[in-house]
């Protein structure tokens, strides 16, 4: 799966969990910060990226993870 | 002590001094007694006075010299050493050695009473059906059985009568004020029984009570309180203005700033303040702060209510239907609601408000959440929030009990047999509910409450993570001294549990831990009437008590048999080394996770409102003057010491594990 496709589909999640426009999620954005995720909101955003990748993630580290683009590289070496 | 009737010479000097009596023969003295101090009283009906010639102080140090001053004293025994000045009405009291009373408008038994021992307290719920006559030996063990095991008619109907037994025992026409007691500045004191060193100032009225106290645990009543049909145990504190009736109030507890509480329950080291109490039953450690908070007919312990926080039933039919359980360590957040009847999980946070009734117990360590008016929650999430770790590590530390006797029995331990059964009951659960829920399903219902399909598997992960933490520290508790461990069949030895008391379901009997199998057995003799007093059962349970190590690792060897497939008689070490690796793992992977929710408190949005007249360098020196650094806060620095000696302790084992044969 190339970076643009997981860049696209990492979105998809974030929108669907954080009940955003696709368009307005910037590859930039972090999560807390510019999305408004609460604590519950980024525990959801794991939980849809290991869904949407079939991938299990180490707890800690998913939970580091802070911009759009941060969660497309951590995800993508699960790929 | 021999006691001789006043002499004419005494009754003269007496008379000169102001006294009055119409019969003075009904006056005895002790054989030392002088009449020096005894000035302008009026004595009616049975007197008994000591030797009163020393000086007394009171709390604030200034001393005064021991006498009868301007009072009226009918019908009492009055010991060695006392100062009693301004007294208007000092009626059937016997009073102790080295007692203060002063100004106090009425200290009075005015019938036969039990002194607050065996009034009916409706806790829980406000309708009744759960009433427990209080008493002065009560503990959140016996008053969880009481109020709660009510299905039990035989049980019940025995342990009232023992509590009956109990408090009538406490009958009498007489009351006591025993010693180093110190009662000042107040206006109405009636059927109360005040225990020695207790301390009473400014307070407006108390009737049909007792207050426990001793040297070591000082109780102070306070003022402007209004107490009826009490019960207050030994280093309490009642004061500014509480307003108390039908209600018990154990060790070490708090009420005051204008709380007020009606047929309800405070056990050890709780705190109540500003708020009001109705029909609640608030095991160890309940506390609430703050104005606007109603807790009414609810199930606490380790609790933390913040402010505005209510429950409430509209549904108004028979009357009523008050009743929640909030399990051990629950928070419920700013302008929480909750409609009763619930039940709360333990270790939950609660925020926002909830109209359906639910029951979350399945699933310790949640959030429980308000999402467009809907209930949802998120399970295992308070497993790495820094507040739950904060507050498992300062209740210990905060037990203010000082009486050599304590009443509560209290477990304080974060993980344990009950905690842990109900983590892998929630595995089972989630995993249930992950395989039966199709994808294009957002969430599911579980017991009322909505839970998203997505956190099934994640909070499954975190409860494991608590599992694996949970059985590895375990072992590491119980191998102890490795050192003298020399080989396979050593370890397998040390670990062995050597008993199955423990093995089974356990239950938090408000506080304490235990195997639910202790429990029936001592309830089985309640029954059968081989537990026959109060006394009986509270020495039973301790015994439970202190067996909870034992018990607690019976359960744990067993967990490990089933979750390695392996007893003790077979287990390998390199199980045994597996399940510690596993520890480290899970446990530093749980503290990071701690580490970094608590660096929340620190980032930038918490920065908001620092240096309020100047530039983000001035914003961020001010937060940091105000508020420290990361890197120097205690509690983090604590926890990374943690970690550092957990990965140490794990290596150190490990290492030495894998040379046994």
């Amino acid at each position: 799966m190339n970076r643009e496709e997981v860049n696209n589909r990492v979105k998809k999640v974030i929108a669907a969990v954080l009940e955003k426009n696709v368009s307005d999620i910037n590859d930039g954005a972090n999560f807390v910060t510019d999305l408004g995720a609460s604590s519950i909101q980024s525990i959801r955003l794991v939980a849809g990226f290991e869904e949407e990748f079939s991938i299990e993630m180490d707890e800690e580290k998913s939970l580091q993870v802070q911009t759009v683009s941060g969660a497309v590289d951590f995800i993508s070496a699960y790929l | 002590m021999s006691y001789r009737p006043l002499t004419e010479k005494e009754i003269n000097l007496l008379v000169s001094q102001g006294c009055i009596s119409e019969g003075w023969k009904e006056i005895s003295v002790h054989k030392d007694f002088t009449t020096t101090n005894i000035i302008n009283t009026r004595f009616e009906g049975k007197i008994k006075l000591g030797v009163i010639s020393r000086t007394i102080s009171d709390v604030e140090g200034i001393t005064r010299k021991c006498g009868i001053y301007n009072s009226y004293i009918r019908n009492c025994e009055i010991s060695d050493n006392v100062c009693i000045s301004n007294v208007k009405n000092l009626a059937n009291y016997s009073v102790g050695d080295h007692v203060l009373i002063e100004n106090v408008g009425s200290l009075v038994t005015d019938s036969e009473t039990t002194f607050g021992n065996g009034i009916e307290v409706d806790s829980l719920n406000e309708g009744g059906g759960r009433g427990l006559p209080i008493f002065d030996k009560l503990t959140s063990q016996v008053a969880y059985m009481a109020v709660l095991y009510r299905h039990d008619k035989e049980f019940t109907s025995r342990l009232m009568d023992m509590i009956g037994e109990y408090t009538n025992s406490k009958r009498s026409s007489m009351g006591r004020i025993d010693s180093y007691a110190s009662i000042r500045d107040t206006l109405i004191i009636r059927d109360v029984s005040i225990g020695s060193y207790t301390v009473i100032s400014g307070s407006s009225l108390l009737e049909n009570g007792t207050i426990v106290s001793c040297k070591d645990a000082q109780t102070f009543i306070g003022e402007g309180v209004i107490a009826r049909k009490f019960i207050i145990l030994s280093g309490s504190v009642v004061d500014g203005n509480a307003l108390i009736e039908k209600t018990f109030v154990g060790q070490g507890v708090k009420i005051g700033k204008q709380f007020s509480s009606e047929n309800s329950l405070f056990f050890a080291n709780s705190e109540a303040f500003h708020g009001e109490g109705c029909s609640i039953f608030a095991g160890p450690y309940t506390v609430s702060h703050h104005k606007s908070t109603l807790l009414i007919a609810c199930l606490f312990s380790f609790y933390n209510a913040g402010s505005g926080t209510n429950q409430s039933n509209h549904m108004y039919k028979l009357g009523p239907v008050h009743q929640g359980i909030l399990e051990r360590g629950s928070k419920t957040g700013s302008f929480a609601y909750l409609l009763l009847p619930c039940r709360i999980g333990s270790y939950s946070v609660v925020m926002g408000k909830h109209y359906t009734n639910f029951d979350s117990s399945d699933f310790p360590f949640s959030y429980i959440t308000e999402e467009k008016g809907k209930s949802e929650l998120t399970p295992a999430m308070n497993i790495f929030t820094v507040g739950t770790r904060r507050d498992s590590e300062k209740w210990s530390l905060r037990d203010r009990r000082k009486d050599p006797e304590k009443l509560d029995l209290i477990h304080f331990d974060l993980y344990n047999p009950y905690i842990v059964g109900k983590i892998l009951n929630g595995i089972g659960i989630l995993n249930e509910l992950a395989d039966k829920t199709p994808k294009t399903q957002d969430f599911i219902n579980h017991k009322g409450i909505n839970i998203h399909r997505l956190l099934l598997k994640t909070s499954r992960k975190y409860y494991e993570m608590a599992l694996k933490s949970y059985l590895g520290n375990e072992i590491i508790k119980r191998l102890g001294k490795i050192d003298i461990i020399t080989s396979a069949h050593d370890l397998r030895e040390r670990l062995r549990a050597g008993g199955t008391d423990g093995i089974d379901r356990w239950v938090d009997v408000c506080g304490m831990f235990a195997p639910a199998s202790k429990i029936e057995t001592i309830i089985n003799d309640v029954r059968s009437g081989k537990i026959g007093s109060i006394k009986g059962l509270t020495e039973r349970l301790k015994e439970v008590y202190q067996n909870y190590e034992q018990y607690s690792w019976e359960w744990c060897s067993d967990l490990i048999n089933r979750h390695t497939g392996m007893s003790f008689d077979d287990i390998t070490t390199d199980k045994i080394i597996e399940i510690l690796e596993d520890w480290k793992l899970n446990r530093v992977k749980l503290n990071n996770m701690i580490l970094k929710d608590a660096e929340k408190d620190f980032d930038e949005s918490t920065r908001l409102g620092f240096g309020i007249d100047g530039n983000s360098d001035i914003r961020d020196k001010d937060f940091h003057a105000v508020r420290g650094e990361y890197h120097e806060n205690k509690f983090i620095i604590g926890l990374q010491k943690e970690t550092a000696a957990i990965e140490k302790t794990a290596d150190m084992v490990i290492s030495f594990l894998k040379k046994l044969t």
